[in-house]
């Protein structure tokens, strides 16, 4: 019967994918195109040469493009510009879409990579929030930056899961089943983003992405910091949620029994949390920040079993994700393994960091991390409001200093993570060593 | 000389494995034209992003996980 529902469970998580891919859901907007340039006319257009197909269209190029910043005979990716849902023949911008790699940007991504999988061990996040934005400071073009962390973010948490699941700490059943859920939220999550971009544009588009990360993660932030906190300093074991406890008593089947997490719930009050879980990774890439709170306080699971239990679900979305990514020829293989070659390691050192520290400081490293990137959002938010007309523009200086605080504010949730969850394990290695354990 | 014993599978282990990972980064690199033009072409052409990260992550993964157990760093209790 247990083979059964995991079977069931893998092929549903099966078809879903088949059809989110064949439906097109996801993936790099309609209005960008990759290809080389091959000629600027005097008339300010441009001979370009589609990728792959090798068809050579005339582009005209917006005003603010001058002639001279054309790349001639490299790979770029070009966003045409849109009027309504119509995609015109006008360039937006230009973007190379394999940046130079030298030493000091191998580095840095070295550097994001280890603290970005100790993360993703230690709390069950993607790390998207982290590793996109820090690509994109490196030059790499958005929808690259998105595609390859993506083919970096599903290997990691397959590895990242694995390790947990021999730890006795993740329940695949349980990730199997949210993660069909969780496809589904991601479509209703890219049709709501649609839904504003057509209606707002890119400046709407962009005011509600911040408006949601800034709202989700300083609210669900909050509580379980101060969640955590309250069991640090009452000295107690984390117990069940009273929400989590009432659902569990319904009896609405199919009721489903998930072992590791010691739970038997029906798989209607999974649904929403796999939903809202998908629908914010598709919103502001950060389904875990949902998904783990959702399955402590909602379902009932305790930190380490959520936390665990997020990776399996991260894996089989990022895979997902990565198919539709990769369809469209976006993912810079360079920077996934370069990535790789540092978060393969931080991530099993996260995920075996869990095994010696208390519940809470799980929570306590979310909670914290969650609030100091609501900051480094929330730093945009001026910026979209002035694109809206809803405020005066800013100056070129004070554009400037949001920039820069959005900036070190990530590299502060980076840094913040690494810090707490070292010493949290230092710590707790000491101790065990000490008990002869 | 037991110590000795039951560290020395473990050390040919990360040796081999980091070998293995060394040479994969090095087979991308010096290939990084073919590699850059080929994997971007998109359709079935997806193959080779998700199969490649996926190489990388068991060989790469082996070796940090063996490297890891290497310096001592282990699950609490052992697992």
């Amino acid at each position: 019967m247990k083979r059964l529902l995991i079977a069931c469970a893998i092929i549903l998580v099966c078809c879903f994918t088949a059809s989110a891919v064949l439906a097109g859901g996801g993936g790099p907007p309609k209005n960008l195109i990759k290809g080389f340039f091959l000629k600027v006319n005097p008339d300010h257009t441009a001979i370009f040469k589609m990728d792959v197909t090798g068809e050579e269209r005339t582009l005209k190029l917006s005003e603010e493009i001058k002639p001279e910043d054309i790349p001639m005979n490299r790979k770029v990716l070009v966003t045409l510009k849109t009027e309504g849902h119509e995609i015109t023949n006008e360039v937006k911008r230009v973007s190379i879409m394999f940046i130079d790699i030298p030493a000091s940007k191998v580095v840095a991504l070295l550097i994001v990579g280890l603290i970005g999988g100790l993360l993703s061990g230690f709390i069950g996040s993607g790390g998207a929030f982290v590793l996109t934005p820090s690509m994109m400071s490196l030059g790499v073009p958005g929808a690259v930056a998105v595609a390859s962390n993506m083919c970096h973010k599903f290997p990691k948490a397959m590895v990242g899961a694995y390790k947990r699941w021999k730890y006795g700490q993740a329940d695949v059943k349980l990730g199997l089943v949210m993660a069909a859920s969780a496809i589904i939220g991601v479509q209703i999550g890219i049709q709501i983003q649609k839904y504003i971009l057509d209606h707002w544009g890119n400046a709407g588009s962009n005011l509600y992405v911040s408006l949601m990360f800034v709202i989700i993660l300083v609210v669900v932030g909050t509580y379980v910091f101060y969640d955590a906190y309250k069991l640090q300093k009452g000295g107690k074991e984390a117990e069940t949620t009273k929400i989590a406890l009432a659902l569990q008593k319904i009896n609405l089947p199919p009721m489903i029994h998930f072992k590791q997490a010691g739970i038997t719930i029906s798989l209607w009050f999974t649904l929403p949390v796999g939903i809202a879980t998908g629908m914010l990774a598709a919103t502001i890439a950060v389904g875990g920040f949902i998904g783990v709170p959702g399955l402590i306080y909602v379902i009932g699971a305790s930190a380490v079993v959520a936390s665990a239990t997020e990776l399996v679900i991260a894996f089989v979305m990022g895979m997902w994700g990565s198919i539709q990514w990769g369809l469209s020829g976006l993912i810079d293989i360079r920077l996934t393994v370069l990535i790789l070659a540092a978060s393969l390691i931080g991530v099993q050192l996260g995920a075996l960091g869990t095994t010696y520290v208390k519940d809470y400081m799980i929570k306590i490293v979310m909670g914290a991390v969650m609030l100091i990137v609501s900051v480094s959002r929330g730093a945009k938010i001026p910026a979209y409001l002035a694109d809206l007309g809803l405020r005066p523009p800013l100056t070129p200086d004070t554009a400037a200093l949001y920039d820069a605080i959005s900036f070190w504010a990530l590299v502060a949730a980076l840094a913040a993570a690494g810090i707490i969850i070292s010493v949290a394990m230092i710590r707790g290695m000491l101790q065990a060593k000490a008990e002869g354990l | 000389m037991e110590q000795k014993k039951s560290k020395g599978p473990l050390v040919i282990k990360t040796l081999i494995f980091g070998a293995l990972s060394g040479f994969l980064y090095y087979l991308l690199f010096s290939n990084v034209d073919w590699v850059t033009t080929t994997y971007t072409m998109g359709g079935w052409h997806t193959v080779y992003p998700v199969g490649t990260a996926l190489l990388f992550s068991f060989v790469h993964g082996t070796f940090a996980s063996n490297f890891l157990s290497l310096l001592g760093i282990e699950p609490k209790g052992g697992h």
